[in-house]
């Protein structure tokens, strides 16, 4: 496994959750082989890896339904086995599968899994309201949910795992199957969950979610981690740098001459009506460049960054590409 | 507990949702006891005379009034609708009275009667009665004849008659079995025998059905959601098993309550009936979580649900009574909870048993019950590791 070396900078807050070389064999078949990560309240934790990786089986050791070979989970200091009820308290799962009942209402569904994460009466009641607004369905919360659509199920899914307000929300792969609507609705409300303060272990084989939402990820393959840190951590392990293209008119080898100057820039190609230029963090960068080239004598027509994403980082660390 | 309380509550909320539940669980077991307590039980319950004559007569009152009181049912019909009734087996004796009978009863002359039997087997017995009551009333009619002959006016012949017959309790003819297998069912009535087979016959395979929902919820992974709450395996387990319970006791009371009320059927000692119904109940909720946890595909549970169902019923002596079991087939009956449950309500509607008396059947009935319940809970956990 390759570490970014900034990773694993303690804040001296607890861990919300502790995985350490955790293990799990089928028959011969090793699908989770020594995982180890922790998350921190507030966190947004990715798991980012193909089908097959080994995420639901992590997870489902995570949340005690399955017995792990080897290693451990911690929960808020509390060890998670399968027969421990204690820690399954601050843990809300939204499984991979919609996890509800058909033939019941969505709010049957919420005040269903709220009792046994023990809300009562007034509090249930409140908090099952609470929660069909947020999850949009409100005025729907009568209807079985077999009448409903998929983006309806899944975020019905998901309401439900928020119902007892968990330390942990684990999601896995919850936005697979659902329209972009319904995704980006998704997506936002988990955004808006880590700045609650809440520790999220959010589980994806789309590198734009893992991107957009997780403060760190882990890049999982064939059981293994293969790496880990911020976005930007892991993509420095590409040596990633930013290509920005320059379109435009003007004197582009004066333009070319001045931004050799600015500091980041490392290469410059090109020249007559465009220039390609290599540079570390381009974002940053491009005012600096956008004024440079004008102040040079050229016209820009357009200014495009490409950056190294998730996907060339695992194209990088397997030899494969992410999507299947 | 409540964890429990709110497992069950859903299973039965899900359970009344599906309409068609209500039909198999509540209107069918009812519809089923009646045909075939119409269609095998009636030797064994009243017999019925259907009576063809003038109704105004003395005979026909006579005859009518004494069939009655020997326990037949009697009704009047033309004398066609009773040739039809008699083919079609609808009645188990006809008695033709022409008018011409009627009158020279009334002149207290020889009478003749044409009395036909039904060809059915149960109408030979009921034959034998209706020649008794007809002897009754006979006799009866020639003692009034002699005493008024003797010079009696026919309201003191008739008064000192009476008071004869009150002092002087005639033998009665009697058909008696004997056949000592007869001989214990002869205390049941037309419906008692069906009602307690098909009890538990149906009362097992609506609950083994019910293992279909714990591998839809299996399926849906709602089960897998409720184990990643503070929920135990056992709490689970037993939350489904409770709400199948919960089902299939009050399909059993309705059962009960329904035949005793509809078909006059003698359940015995209700509390103790109730005790066996219970723990036959629980076995029942039991097994169906085992095999809620064993299989994968609902489909499949519900047909190996209801084929196991019919099978331990059949076994069990819940189609054919046990007591015409051959050895072995009595011994193997005794694997089932059906035979054990079987043999308790016989205790108790036929032989007035105690609580002493059932204690056995009871006690292997919980065993039984708790036993599979501490399987279905091992194996609904390993199920988790299984991909689905
Ligand atoms: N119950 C099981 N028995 C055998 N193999 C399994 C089981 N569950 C998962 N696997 C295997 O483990 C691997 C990881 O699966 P999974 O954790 O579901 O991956 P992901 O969620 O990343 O798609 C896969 O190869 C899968 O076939
Ligand atoms: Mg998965």
């Amino acid at each position: 496994m390759q570490s970014a070396a900034t990773a694993d900078v303690r804040t001296g807050t607890e861990d919300v959750l502790a995985v350490k070389a955790l293990v799990k064999r089928y028959g011969d078949q090793t699908v989770v082989d020594g995982v180890s990560f922790h998350i921190r309240a507030g966190e947004i934790y990715g798991l980012l890896g193909p089908n097959g990786a080994g995420k639901t089986t992590i997870i489902s050791m995570v949340a005690g339904l399955i017995p792990s070979d080897a290693g451990s989970v911690n929960i808020l200091g509390e060890a998670m086995i399968p027969s421990s009820t204690g820690p399954k308290g601050h843990l809300g799962l939204v499984p991979q599968e919609l996890a509800i009942y058909p033939d019941l209402t969505a709010r049957e569904n919420l005040r269903f899994f709220g009792s046994l994460q023990g809300l009562r009466r007034k509090e249930l009641r409140a908090r099952t309201d609470e929660v069909l607004e947020l999850i949009g369905l409100a005025d729907r919360a009568s209807e079985q949910t077999k009448k409903f659509s998929g983006g309806m199920k899944r975020r019905l899914n998901i309401g439900i795992g928020l119902l007892h307000r968990p330390t942990l929300l684990i999601l896995d792969e919850p936005t697979v199957g659902v329209d972009p609507q319904s995704r980006n609705s998704i997506l936002e409300s988990v955004e808006r969950l880590g700045t609650e303060g809440m520790a999220v272990l959010y589980t994806t084989h789309y590198m734009e979610e893992a991107e957009r939402l997780c403060d760190r990820i882990s890049i999982i393959d064939e059981g293994q981690v293969q790496a880990e840190g911020t976005r930007d951590e892991l993509i420095r392990l590409t040596g990633g740098v930013d290509r920005i293209d320059l379109r435009g008119s003007g004197n582009t080898s004066a333009a070319a001459a001045g931004l050799k100057k600015v500091p980041g820039v490392q290469r410059i190609d090109g020249g007559g009506g465009g220039l390609i230029l290599t540079v570390l963090d381009g974002p940053s960068l491009l005012p600096a460049i956008v004024t440079g080239a004008g102040s040079a004598g050229m016209a820009l027509t357009s200014v495009k960054i490409t950056r190294p994403d998730l996907e060339s980082v695992f194209l990088h660390l397997t030899g494969k590409a992410l999507r299947d | 507990m409540t964890v429990i309380m709110a497992i069950a509550g859903v299973e039965v909320r899900r359970f009344l949702r599906d309409r068609s539940n209500i039909f198999f669980v509540f209107v069918f077991p009812l519809l089923l006891i009646l045909l075939l307590g119409s269609q095998f039980g009636a030797n064994s319950g009243q017999a019925r005379v259907s009576v063809a004559g003038n109704a105004g007569t003395e005979l026909v009152k006579s005859i009518t009034g004494q069939l009655q009181a020997d326990g037949l049912r009697v009704t009047h019909d033309s004398p066609a609708t009773v040739r039809e009734q008699l083919s079609r087996g609808r009645t188990d004796v006809g008695i033709f009275i022409s008018d011409g009978a009627a009158a020279a009863f009334e002149a207290g002359d020889p009478a003749d009667l044409e009395v036909v039997a039904s060809s059915h087997s149960g109408a030979q017995a009921a034959l034998q009665l209706v020649r008794a009551s007809v002897q009754t009333v006979s006799t009866q009619q020639r003692q009034l004849a002699v005493l008024q002959n003797a010079g009696i006016d026919a309201d003191t012949a008739a008064a000192a008659l009476r008071q004869a017959k009150e002092h002087l309790d005639l033998p009665q003819v009697e058909i008696v079995d004997t056949n000592d297998v007869s001989q214990d069912f002869r205390s049941l009535g037309q419906f008692d025998l069906g009602a307690a087979q098909q009890l538990l016959l149906f009362v097992f395979l609506s609950s083994l059905t019910g293992a279909a929902t714990l591998i839809q919820g299996r399926r849906f992974g709602v089960i897998a959601r409720v184990l990643a709450a503070p929920v135990s395996t056992g709490q689970a387990i037993a939350g489904q098993a409770l709400g199948r319970f919960g089902i299939a006791v009050v399909q059993g009371g309705y059962i009960m309550l329904g035949t005793a009320v509809l078909f006059g059927v003698d359940w015995g000692n209700p509390l103790l009936s109730g005790l066996v119904l219970v723990l036959f109940c629980a076995v029942a909720a039991a097994a169906a979580m085992v095999i809620g946890s064993v299989m994968d595909n609902d489909a499949a549970g519900s047909g190996l649900g209801v084929g196991l169902g019919l099978v331990l019923a059949g076994l069990g002596g819940s189609m054919v009574p046990p007591e015409f079991f051959s050895g072995a087939m009595q011994s193997a009956s005794r694997i089932t909870p059906h035979r054990w449950a079987y043999d308790a309500f016989a205790t108790i509607q036929r032989h007035d048993g105690s609580l002493l008396d059932i204690l056995p059947q009871l006690g292997m009935l919980a065993a039984m019950a708790g036993t599979l319940l501490v399987l279905g809970a091992f194996l609904l956990r390993r199920s988790l590791g299984r991909a689905l």
